[in-house]
């Protein structure tokens, strides 16, 4: 067992060295196209918690002040719920202050500063608002007159925030999606080359180790532990491109003070290091797979 | 020990390399193939390690078809199996010692065992005190019998030699064929592909005959001719 793994060890740094240009070349592209990659993930979630208050059709949000009274909130709920070929009632919903702070929580990730003043005194509720199906036009007519309600405190409609960013949030999501994509397939076929040059390197000790009678996976093994340590390298590079410019980004958004949405553009720690962990795991995993395909096609001829 | 039934090789679906070949090697015999330069001696050869599969025909080793074998249980079978080639085919970054210890690493063998066996089988083809250098420090007959302690540090029933003498001068080669005669006693079954005349007519062992991929004379204690 001891000798197995000091033999695995020995052949794979040996390997590693031997093969320096391409491993590096194999390495930074994993890093880079796992940064993009891991960039796509965070750079959608900031845009879903962004349109997250939007979800499920919503079209127009009305802020009810925290001050209001059960009875002037039964009032509001009525003067939506009357309208009713234009608002779909059964899917009338009211975020009551929990369920508001829940909200907020994700909305402004980026700035614990304020999140940690909110509360039941200063925390607007609100109605979210679903029109009948073509009906938005309509529902936007009367935006004025549900302003005028007691104790409702503004109304904001999707149509003014939600279009350019969703087309914003599609546009680069092809471009990251797409660019992360090639840039693996770069890396794959890197590491690919890397391990075809490496056994091309040492055919004469495979071709003896298959005539003593060695495995196919104590063949493999070193080179695919050789592949698991590239994609692990590239990987942590790429979380630590991650953090910085997460960081980078985060900083720059709580910079921009008031109330105006792109606090929401920023992720939360967990997410972060969920994100950074699939990447060390799928480079790893890619990285070995990718290297015991390739040496089990050059193995058997 | 070997057996072959009807086996004919047939590579790139043009060149038959062997045709009908039909034979037995008894467990601990020393078999001789002669034969010209491309007359399917080294083909002969690779059929019985399964390094290649014949289009036709049944080989056996050790009482088990090798051709049903699945790919998996092949490296068991050449656990069993030692070959040695005209090139030697060593390591050349590797010393001699580690040239014979390799063959036991590779297999998963515990190091007590690589300890014990690697400086017995130097003493068995007579290179003590060498093994710390590299094959360039020896001579052609040295680095053939660093290839014949690596083929048979692990004991193995068979050992398969492919023009083994091929690149010596006939009193190396001589050396050789003593060694490999003292393996043979030892149990271990030999066939050896050969074009030397000089060897088989001196060690006067059976001799099976190869023309164009066509067994032509199988001989107890026969001579080239
Ligand atoms: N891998 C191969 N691919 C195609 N043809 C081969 C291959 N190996 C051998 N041959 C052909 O098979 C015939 C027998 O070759 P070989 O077994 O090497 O003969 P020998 O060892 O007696 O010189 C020759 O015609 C040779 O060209
Ligand atoms: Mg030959």
């Amino acid at each position: 067992m001891w000798s197995r793994l000091a033999y695995t060890f020995r052949e794979t740094g040996a390997s590693l060295r031997r093969n320096v240009t391409l491993t590096v070349a194999a390495i930074l592209t994993s890093a880079v196209s796992l940064f993009l990659v891991g960039g796509t993930f965070l750079v959608q979630r900031g845009f879903d918690n962004l349109l997250s208050k939007w979800a499920g059709g919503v079209q127009m949000i009305v802020y009810v002040n925290p001050t209001a009274t059960p009875d002037q909130i039964t009032n509001i709920r009525t003067v939506l719920a009357q309208n009713t070929n234009v608002v779909d009632v059964s899917k009338l919903d009211y975020l009551d202050y929990a369920r508001s702070l829940e909200e907020a929580k994700r909305l402004f990730a980026a700035d614990p500063g304020t999140l940690n003043l909110l509360n039941q005194t200063n925390l607007p509720t609100q109605f979210k608002v679903v029109p009948i199906v073509g009906k938005t036009d309509v529902l936007v007519q009367f935006e004025k007159s549900f302003a005028g309600l007691p104790e409702v405190k503004k109304i904001v409609l999707a149509r003014d925030q939600i279009e350019q960013i969703s087309k914003l949030r599609d546009f680069v999501q092809t471009v990251t999606v797409g660019l992360s994509i090639l840039l693996l397939i770069g890396a794959l076929i890197l590491i690919w080359t890397t391990i075809r040059t490496a056994m091309y390197a040492r055919r004469r000790e495979i071709e003896v180790m298959k005539l003593v009678g060695a495995t196919n996976w104590f063949i493999r093994i070193p080179f695919m532990l050789e592949g698991l340590i590239q994609g692990l390298v590239g990987a942590v590079m790429s979380c630590g491109f991650l953090l910085f410019f997460n960081r980078l980004w985060t900083n720059g958004v709580v910079k921009l003070k008031g109330d105006n949405g792109f606090q929401a553009l920023v992720v939360s720690n967990s997410f972060l290091n969920f994100v950074m962990l699939m990447l060390l795991l799928f480079g790893m995993v890619a990285g070995a797979i990718a290297s015991g395909i390739a040496a089990s096609r050059f193995l058997d001829v | 020990m070997i057996r072959l039934e009807n086996v004919t090789k047939i590579y790139n679906s043009e060149v038959t390399a062997l045709r009908d070949a039909t034979f037995d090697v008894a467990k601990g015999e020393f078999v001789f193939l002669v034969g010209p330069s491309g007359s399917g001696k080294s083909t002969l050869l690779r059929m019985m390690n399964r390094q290649e599969k014949p289009e036709k025909g049944a080989v056996w080793v050790a009482g088990r078809n090798i051709n049903e074998m699945p790919d998996s249980k092949v490296p068991h079978l050449r656990r069993n199996i030692g070959n040695i080639f005209q090139d030697y085919k060593l390591l050349l970054n590797k010393t001699v010692h580690e040239n014979v210890a390799f063959a036991l690493e590779v297999i998963g063998r515990p190091k007590h065992v690589i300890r014990q066996q690697v400086p017995a089988v130097m003493d068995l083809v007579g290179l003590t005190g060498k093994q710390d250098r590299f094959p360039h420090q020896l001579s052609g007959g040295e680095q053939q019998r660093v290839s014949i302690a690596r083929a048979f540090v692990n004991r193995p029933l068979i050992l398969l030699a492919d023009e083994p003498t091929g690149n010596l001068d006939p009193g190396t080669g001589e050396g050789i064929m003593r060694l490999l005669d003292r393996i043979n006693k030892t149990g271990t079954t030999v066939v050896m592909a050969t074009h030397d005349q000089r060897i088989v007519n001196m060690m006067r062992k059976r001799v099976i005959q190869m023309d164009r991929g066509i067994i032509v004379r199988d001989q107890a204690r026969g001579v080239y001719e």
